[in-house]
């Protein structure tokens, strides 16, 4: 590669590491693995860099990347946790929960915030993942059919779904309170 | 419009992802709905309330660096290891060009006897500044630190940079020898890797361009001049490597000196 392509797609890839990784730690639940995915991810995005850059009107390439790091995501999964199936909702192995290890979170423990971590991290993936790819990375209905592999009108239901049971629970809570 | 159909298109609206159409009658219905309406407000506030309070993380430092270094690595080693199934015809092109060009300066570098000579001298001080002991008079990653140390040493303050963000962080500087006067030294460090710079004030012509390259023992050395200094690097890194590190010295240096630009005052 000629190290100005390579200049190119660092500075067309490199800035979206923040959204890569925040996506990578959602989807993964755990630090560790989402450096790992979000390391792959940039590998592979540099040997697809040729194929982005000749869809022309492909945005930022936030979206484009994206959706690699949620396709190596899913990839390293089956690789490395071939009992996914069974584990993924298993709280008890997952304790690495994003709360326990963002200062921000720990230093800041009013209820109402963490309630709607906690809400957020009960969502089954599918809804987790809209929520997150919406109200985090700022994509649009599109972009994120595009990262999720499913058409607009799915989105557009999962994301009311999980919007619903986000707003049950979080009633629920100042109910309860 | 009943409830069910606006609950079905709430979201969409608040998302700014209706169509314009559906959109006014959305909003018709909710100015004469008092539950849809509570409906729509509470959420509105909990998008407001996920993307102030939920979390998303930014990336470690840790992991920008090593993204960086691996991409670094893999564009390098596109270059080089030519049998790789996923090289394309036009890198294989490229990779033997580039391999031309270095084989040109390589003997660039070599047609003058003196140069020669001062190849060696680098490459001397270079291996005998990775003894034990040997490396840095002054240990600093400030560059703030590291270039006043110069000061009274030598007859002019050589330019010093710290590059830790873009994975070539400062180690120190030390006094050396080459060429018959005394040099400054900068080391510089990538991963386990060394990095000598020697710099002294150009006598020559500069000549604008590519670094010339040069291996000899397994390290690697690139020379250019630019209007102020003659520069050396040094180092066992990988040459793509180093070439980038090499261009990030002169960026900082036209950057700063701006072109024709005066000799900085000693």
């Amino acid at each position: 590669m000629e190290p100005s392509e390579l200049e190119r797609f660092e500075a067309i890839v490199l800035p979206h590491l923040d959204a890569a990784y925040t996506l990578a730690r959602y989807l993964t639940r755990n630090d560790h693995d989402a450096q790992d995915i979000v390391q792959d991810a940039y590998l592979r995005a540099l040997k697809y860099f040729g194929g982005f850059r000749g869809q022309g009107s492909a945005g930022d390439g936030r979206a484009w990347l994206l959706a690699i790091v949620r396709n190596t995501a899913h990839t390293w999964r089956r690789r490395h946790r071939s009992d996914a199936l069974t584990t993924e909702f298993d709280e008890t192995l997952h304790s690495d929960a994003l709360a326990e290890h963002t200062p921000a979170m720990a230093l800041d423990r009013d209820s109402a915030r963490e309630s709607l971590y906690q809400a957020l991290d009960r969502l089954g993936p599918e809804f987790r993942e809209v929520i997150v790819l919406r109200e985090l990375e700022g994509l649009s209905y599109k972009e994120i059919g595009d990262v999720t592999g499913v058409p607009i009108g799915t989105v557009m239901s999962r994301l009311a779904r999980a919007r619903r049971r986000l707003q049950e629970t979080l009633r629920n809570r100042e109910e309860g309170e | 419009m009943t409830h069910r159909e606006l609950e079905l298109q709430l979201d969409a609206y608040v998302d700014g992802e209706l169509v314009p159409e559906d959109a006014r009658e959305l909003e018709a219905h909710l100015s004469g709905c008092g539950d849809c309406a509570r409906l729509h407000e509470a959420r509105v506030a909990l998008s407001a309330a996920i993307r102030k309070q939920v979390p998303a993380p930014r990336a470690p430092d840790a992991l920008r660096d090593r993204v960086r270094a691996t991409l670094r690595e893999a564009a390098g080693t596109t270059r080089v290891r030519r049998s790789l199934p996923a090289v394309t015809t036009r890198w294989l092109a490229l990779a033997a060009s580039l391999a031309t060009v270095a084989v040109g300066s390589w003997r660039l570098a070599l047609s003058g006897a003196g140069e020669d000579a001062l190849a060696g001298q680098v490459l001397a001080s270079h291996v005998r500044s990775l003894m034990p002991g040997h490396l840095t008079d002054v240990v600093s990653s400030d560059q703030h630190t590291v270039k006043p140390w110069f000061n009274g040493k030598l007859d002019f303050s050589p330019p010093v940079y710290d590059f830790a963000g873009r994975g070539f962080p400062l180690i120190g500087g030390r006094l050396d020898y080459a060429g018959g006067r005394p040099v400054a030294a900068l080391v510089y460090g990538r991963r386990q890797h060394v990095i000598n710079v020697f710099l002294w004030p150009a006598t020559g012509a500069s000549m604008s361009g590519a670094p010339r390259v040069a291996t000899r023992q397994g390290y690697h050395l690139l020379q250019w001049t630019t209007p102020e200094y003659t520069h050396w690097v040094v180092s066992d890194l990988g040459l793509a490597e180093l070439c980038d590190f090499a261009q990030l010295l002169q960026q900082a240096d036209s950057t700063v000196a701006g072109p024709g630009a005066a000799r900085p005052l000693p």
